[in-house]
Order: C-alpha cells, then sequence, then structure tokens
C-alpha cells in the first residue's frame, strides 16, 4: 500500500550539506504495524515526515497505491494528509483554545464549509474508541498528558485515514499510559489501520509487526 | 464550526492581544474621521469668510466687442448684439442648478451713467444686502444704506461731487439720501455711487435690468468649472467666467487645510499598519507549532492565510465601525470647542461608514499581508523541526 524507494534526503545549513537518509526502502502493506528504531540522529523521524509527505525528499519515490506521491501537485499532498494520512506527534499539539472535540474535528475545518452533525457524532465515536466518552466538552488544558495524546490519536482516526504515522506516540509519557496508548494503536491496527511508529523504545517496538532499525540516515536492520 | 473558528478562538483566547489591536487601530480611526469631518468644516468656514473678499464667477450679456477706426479717426470699442440680462430670470436660473447649495452669494449689478451738478458720474445700482457678504472689506463713514433711496458714495466720487454723509443728492431727477461714504478701498469702488437695485432700475428706466452678476460659490466640495458649466447650461445666451485667480488663492487656504488633514492622517494610518503587522508577525510567530499541525492535518496554504486575514479583517471592521461613531463622536466635540459647532453641517451617512470600514479592512488586511503570507508559506516540514 505505501513503499519507500531510495530514498535520499540532505540538508542544508550554511553551506554544510548534512545527510540524513541514504538510500533508504521501506514497505508497508494495508493493516501492517511497522516499528522504526534508533539512537537520536539516525534519521529515523526524518524518514517518517517524508513518508507522511511532511517532507520533501531529495531523490527516491514514496508510492502509495501505486501513484509516486513526491510528484503531488499542493493541493493533492494537501488531499492526502487530510483524508488518507494522519499523524501523532510526540508532543500531542492540540490546539489549546478548542475543546477536545474540537481538537478532533479539526481535520473536517479546512475549508469554509461548517461541520455537520454527522462529523461531530463520528467525532464522539473517536473519542469513545480511545476511552475519552463525555471528555469532549473539556479543554485540553483541563486533560492528563495521556488523555491528550488519546485525543490526538483520535483527530488522527476522525477522517478514517488508511495509514497511521506516530512519532515517538509514548515519547513523553510516563511508562503505564505509554503503554495504554501502545495497545490502542494495536488495536486500531486490528481494525485495518496501517502504522508506522517511530520510537527509541525498543519496548514498545516489539509491539510492532516488523521492527526496523535505522543507524546514521541507512537502515541496518 | 469550520475554518473561520480558528481565528475567533484565537482572539477570545488572545483577547488582550486582541483587544489591544483593536484599540490602536480603532484611535487611528477616530483620529482619521474627526480630523476629516473637522478639517471639512474648517475648510467651509474658512471658504465662507474668504467670500467676504469677492466673487468668483462672473455673469455677463454676450457682445462681440470691436474696436472701429476710420479715416484717422478712432470711435474706440463697440459693442455689438448685447444680449439683454433680466435680474429674476438669472437669479432663478443660477438659484436651479445642481450645486445651488454651494453658491454663496449672488450679487447683481446695473452700471449707468449720470450727472450730478453738472459732472458726470458712474451709478452702480446693487442689492445692499448682498454686497455687504461680498465685500466684508468696505468701511463706511456713516451708515450702510437701508431705505430705497439712501445711496452710498465712493470715496473719490464724494470728494468730486461734494457729497457727505448725511447729505443729498439729485440722480435722474429724483432726490436720494447719501447715508455713508465709503473709505478709499484703493479699487473702482472709489469713484462710483452705489444705489439701491431697485431705484437704480426706476431712475435709470431699466426695471429687472441688470448690466453684470457677480456670483460667490463656495469651492471646497466642488470644482469651480462644474459651477461654471452648471450656470452656462442654465443661461445659454449669456457669458459666464470664472474668475481663477480668486478661485485659486482661496483654494490654495481651504487645500492647505486639507492637505495637512490628508498628511496627519496617512502618518497615522501608517503607524497603525505597523502595529498591526507588527503584532501579526509576532503573532505568525508565536503560532508556528500551530500553522505546523494544520499544514499536517492537510490545511492548504490558502486556508492559513484566511485564517490570519480574517483576524485583520474582524480586527479592520470594529475599529472602522466604533472608530466611524467615536471620529464622528469627536469631531463634534472638536467644533463645539473652538466654538464653530453652528457651522458644523455633520450627519451620520450610512454611506461614509461602508467607506471608512472598506477603507480600514483594506488598510488591515494590507498591513497583514506580508504576516499572513507568511505564515502561508510555511513548510510542514520547517514547522516540524521548531515542534
Amino acid at each position: 500500500m505505501l513503499e519507500a524507494k531510495n530514498i535520499t534526503k540532505t540538508f542544508q545549513s550554511e553551506g554544510v550539506e548534512t545527510p540524513a537518509l541514504r538510500d533508504v526502502n521501506l514497505s508497508l502493506g494495508k493493516g501492517e504495524f511497522v516499528g522504526i528504531v534508533g539512537r537520536s540522529g539516525s534519521g529515523k523521524t526524518t524518514f517518517l515526515n517524508v513518508l507522511s509527505t511532511l517532507l520533501a525528499p531529495n531523490s527516491g519515490q514514496i508510492l502509495y497505491q501505486g501513484e509516486d506521491v513526491t510528484g503531488f501537485s499542493a493541493q493533492r499532498l494537501n488531499e492526502l494528509r487530510n483524508r488518507d494520512f494522519a499523524v501523532v506527534f510526540q508532543f500531542h499539539y492540540l490546539l489549546p483554545y478548542l475543546t477536545a472535540r474540537e481538537n478532533v474535528l479539526l481535520p473536517f475545518m479546512n475549508g469554509l464549509g461548517t461541520v455537520g452533525r454527522e462529523e461531530i457524532a463520528r467525532a464522539e465515536q473517536c473519542l469513545e474508541r480511545v476511552g475519552l466518552a463525555g471528555k469532549g466538552g473539556k479543554l485540553p488544558g483541563h486533560l492528563s498528558g495521556g488523555e491528550q495524546q488519546r485525543v490526538a490519536i483520535a483527530r488522527a482516526l476522525v477522517k478514517k485515514s488508511t495509514v497511521l504515522f506516530a512519532d515517538e506516540p509514548t515519547g513523553n509519557l510516563d511508562k503505564a499510559t505509554g503503554e495504554s496508548v501502545m495497545d490502542l494503536l494495536a488495536g486500531l491496527k486490528r481494525d485495518g489501520l496501517a502504522i508506522v511508529m517511530v520510537t527509541h523504545d525498543e519496548d514498545y517496538a516489539r509491539g510492532a509487526d516488523r521492527v526496523v532499525r535505522m543507524a546514521d540516515g541507512v537502515v541496518v536492520g | 464550526m469550520n475554518i473561520l473558528t480558528i481565528p475567533l478562538r484565537t482572539m477570545r483566547k488572545k483577547w488582550v492581544k486582541t483587544l489591544l489591536l483593536l484599540l490602536v487601530f480603532t484611535l487611528s480611526v477616530v483620529s482619521i474621521v474627526s480630523l476629516n469631518y473637522v478639517s471639512r468644516v474648517v475648510g467651509e468656514s474658512l471658504e465662507k469668510k474668504l467670500t467676504a473678499y469677492g466673487a468668483n464667477i462672473l455673469v455677463m450679456p454676450r457682445s462681440e466687442k470691436l474696436t472701429v477706426s476710420y479715416g484717422g479717426f478712432s470711435m474706440g470699442d463697440m459693442l455689438m448684439g448685447v444680449t439683454d440680462l433680466r435680474e429674476s430670470e438669472v437669479e432663478e436660473k443660477i438659484q436651479s442648478i445642481g450645486y445651488r447649495d454651494r453658491i454663496s452669494v449672488v450679487a447683481p449689478k446695473l452700471v449707468a451713467m449720470t450727472r450730478v451738478g453738472g459732472a458726470a458720474v458712474g451709478v452702480v445700482g446693487v442689492r445692499f444686502e448682498r454686497e455687504k457678504v461680498l465685500k466684508g472689506y468696505w468701511a463706511v463713514d456713516g451708515a450702510f444704506p437701508v431705505a430705497e433711496n439712501e445711496i452710498l458714495a465712493g470715496a473719490k466720487a464724494a470728494e468730486k461731487l461734494g457729497l457727505w454723509a448725511g447729505g443729498t443728492v439729485d440722480l435722474g431727477g429724483r432726490i436720494a439720501l447719501v447715508s455713508g461714504v465709503l473709505q478709499p478701498t484703493g479699487s473702482d469702488d472709489d469713484s462710483v455711487l452705489f444705489v439701491g437695485m431697485d431705484f437704480a432700475q426706476a431712475a435709470f428706466g431699466q426695471a429687472d435690468h441688470v448690466s453684470f452678476v457677480e456670483v460667490s460659490a463656495l469651492c471646497a466640495g466642488c470644482p469651480i468649472d462644474e459651477i461654471v458649466a452648471q450656470i452656462a447650461e442654465k443661461l445659454p445666451d449669456v457669458e459666464i467666467q470664472a474668475l481663477q485667480s480668486i478661485v485659486k488663492q482661496r483654494m490654495y487656504s481651504v487645500h492647505f487645510v486639507e492637505h495637512l488633514i490628508l498628511t496627519v492622517s496617512l502618518v497615522i494610518l501608517f503607524i497603525a499598519c505597523c502595529m498591526v503587522g507588527a503584532t501579526m508577525l509576532s503573532s505568525v510567530n508565536e503560532r508556528i507549532k500551530e500553522i505546523g499541525l494544520l499544514r499536517s492535518l492537510g490545511f492548504s496554504r490558502g486556508g492559513i492565510f484566511g485564517i490570519f486575514c480574517f483576524e485583520a479583517v474582524l480586527i479592520g471592521m470594529a475599529a472602522g465601525v466604533i472608530g466611524y461613531f467615536g471620529g464622528y463622536a469627536l469631531s463634534l466635540k472638536v467644533l463645539a470647542l473652538l466654538d464653530m459647532a453652528g457651522e458644523a453641517e455633520l450627519a451620520l451617512h450610512p454611506v461614509h461608514l461602508a467607506l471608512t470600514c472598506l477603507l480600514i479592512v483594506g488598510v488591515s488586511v494590507l498591513a497583514a499581508f506580508f504576516p499572513s503570507w507568511k505564515a502561508a508559506s510555511i513548510e510542514p516540514s520547517t514547522a516540524l523541526i521548531s515542534l
């Protein structure tokens, strides 16, 4: 369903080129859960950003359902990010002035069209799915760190995306809360969602179907 | 809920910043509106005062002037085909033009020659109450004529004919009372006798007839040429001349006030723009994470641009409405302080309100354009690095 072919990414800073990814390949099947592990600076987050189209590679292809998305127009990329791809970050990044429900509804709010009852019901279902039933009216500031991360996951689910990209989703949580988030991801995988998760924690990576190890911008195992 | 919910909630959440921004912009609008209203009233008042220094439009009979000489004998300038100028008709037509509210004074003149005690003298029939407005610089020894048979003698004419205030004079068989003698003006006024129009028309057998008409128009709100064109349209058979030098002198004073106010207004507007731009720019920098998140959720560049512009539009619109009413109220207060409230003909105009709002919204969007563009240009990856 999603395939990365020979991805290369180099960053430039003050005339100095720093290679971040070198000829990286990965394939992801429908409903597959892949964990990417590696030390800090290994290039795993850069790779996740390239896979999720948030960062353009210098060379290589990202094939989604057979189409190379690196050649997509800005509009098509926006549609892809809004409809098919969902991203969960280490820090939940909820908008503090919107309630949990409204944060979940954000992907529906990218135009002048008003969010309908159907979408609101869908947001409630997603909140229920992540164990936050009845907390939709609360502002993020009134939720715990784990609950805020669950709201971010609910936001990723609301558009029925096909691929979830998670960048250290447990990185900012305590062990117990982190495990509950991992249980939630495992449940989503069972529901058919393909997941790519970046983590530096080997224990959490074991929950994935397959683990890819990265070091110095290349896949090492 | 839609994309506009985001700027609305941001403004509510950051209400202190929103309020300060609104206050700055509103104060600017209040200053600009009040300055413009006050300048308009001051300009009109100034022009009305300047009217006392003479007319700026001349209405004359149409004629052909020929300089005739034959066999070494010159007959001087001769007028041919002089059209008749009827006072009632001219008066009625001038008062029926579109710009009639800009007409300050219509002063008809009937010029005739007569002999007083064997000496030839020019006699000018005038409407004294209008002449008084038009020639505010006149100083009279004695009294200004009130009754029909009272006259005003120019300084040189009085000296030549031996006239004095309180004396009498025989004009075409009618006895007139010299109510006053004009102090020297240095103009043609010194050499003639001014008599009431009705008296002159009766004395010289020229009922309803005038030689020419002086018109004083207020030009602050319209160009003099348009007034002249409108009069010419109503009076096609007479000659209308705009006394451009007088118009220019008057308008220089009025325009000076207008230009000064415009400059001050532009400076205020520029400062307000800078404030809005700087605040929006800092807002973009503060919200870079939010922008990155929204871009990762599939929000387009246009959407991000719209979020920031919409904030500016709302602030501009609110500042426009509050500022317009505030400026109007302030201008009334300032005019009262300047003791010019009586001269003010100010009214709240929905069109002015709409134009003010439109202008301020335009300016605020212009001020927010660069920050909004900057926000829209942020790549999700760049924002993610900051995440």
